[in-house]
């Protein structure tokens, strides 16, 4: 009888511990989220005057984007997940005051999906299968985005045909010679240029 | 009473008083305007498979086992309900985005082929959630044609 209390005891020690814990990393997570942002709303402004608040550049959000594909060719998960953290934080400080009414809708539409796969890449360290199906859907956000407020630089979108079982996928790229992102070291030149971005 | 006699009491007491305090339960009877079946066409058969392997924590609706009154496992099962439905709510699946829906649904698509849904722990005691090959061939074709639609209603 002792020994099933006792036992009862533990487990029921053991899960609370397990539930407060989850719920501790959910405060955190959302205390240290909202300061970045806020801070990262203010900095800029602060060092950057009114000047600046014209133009709409999107360079910001795709440096981070090409450091995480640049990771994914290489097949470094955590890098990868650094690179959609800074992401996260880009897609916070870019400037919308300057989109009209039109453009917003279409920012904002683009946006809300992208950082959301941009937070689940950062999140699935160590689950790079998983970051990958993410990025496949976060490359074609990141396209649209391009093609609608255009990238400030050349810019090449490749595609790979084998990727999810034959369904293929596409990603950004700044250099011409192919680096696959989604499969990697095991076959770092497989795809094709599909169109060039200016 | 021995020191051990009283721990054990004491661990027993603190299991007994957690019973009264509940979570708050995810129910209602509403279908909200932003259902997924008011956003999508949901054949019976797909409707079915959702509300037996997903809607528990990924909807305002969750069926609850007997078993889950008993603390703190209610506590664990609430909080997989909050992060199920942070992650995808069948009941409010038509305020995402027209891209946001075709995104969720390939990610749905990508959690049944990976395995990774629906997740083990939950399976494990509820068996009939386990989704047979031919139920992930009606979910992905239903998937399919789903985003499709939502993608000639945003253009």
């Amino acid at each position: 009888m002792k020994i099933l209390i006792l036992s009862i005891a533990i487990i029921t020690g053991i899960l609370t511990a397990c539930n407060n814990s989850s719920t501790d990393k959910k405060n955190i997570n959302t205390s240290t989220s909202q300061p970045i942002t806020s801070n990262s709303d203010t900095a800029p402004k602060q060092t950057h005057p009114a000047t600046d608040m014209t133009t709409i550049s999107l360079k910001e959000i795709l440096d981070v984007y090409l450091q995480m594909k640049n990771a994914f060719t290489k097949d470094n998960d955590k890098v990868a997940a650094k690179s959609a953290n800074e992401m996260v934080k880009a897609f916070a400080n870019f400037n919308k005051t300057a989109l009209t009414p039109d453009q917003a809708k279409i920012y904002n539409d683009l946006e809300d999906d992208a950082r959301e796969h941009a937070e689940h890449i950062g999140s699935n360290a160590g689950k790079i299968k998983h970051q990958r199906e993410h990025f496949d859907m976060l490359s074609k956000d990141i396209y649209q985005l391009v093609k609608t407020f255009g990238g400030g630089q050349k810019l090449y979108y490749d595609h790979c045909p084998m990727y999810n079982d034959g369904k293929g996928a596409n990603w950004i790229s700044k250099t011409k010679d192919i680096a696959n992102p989604y499969l990697g070291k095991s076959m770092p030149t497989c795809g094709t240029v599909k169109e060039e971005l200016k | 009473m021995n020191l051990k006699k009283k721990i054990a009491f004491g661990l027993f007491a603190g299991f007994v008083a957690i019973q009264f305090i509940q979570p708050a339960h995810n129910k209602s009877d509403k279908v909200l305007p932003t259902d997924i079946i008011n956003t999508v066409a949901v054949p019976n058969q797909v409707l079915n498979l959702l509300q037996n392997s997903c809607y528990d924590c990924h909807s305002n609706n969750t069926q609850y086992p007997w078993y889950s009154f008993i603390q703190p496992g209610a506590w664990w099962m609430a909080s997989h309900i909050r992060k199920g439905k942070e992650n995808i709510n069948f009941s409010e699946f038509g305020a995402y985005s027209n891209r946001k829906q075709q995104s969720k649904l390939q990610a749905i698509a990508n959690s049944i082929k990976d395995q990774t849904m629906p997740i083990s722990s939950y399976t494990f005691l509820h068996k009939k959630a386990k989704l047979s090959g031919d139920d992930k061939a009606v979910l992905n074709d239903w998937i399919k044609t789903s985003k499709d639609s939502l993608s000639i209603k945003n253009n």
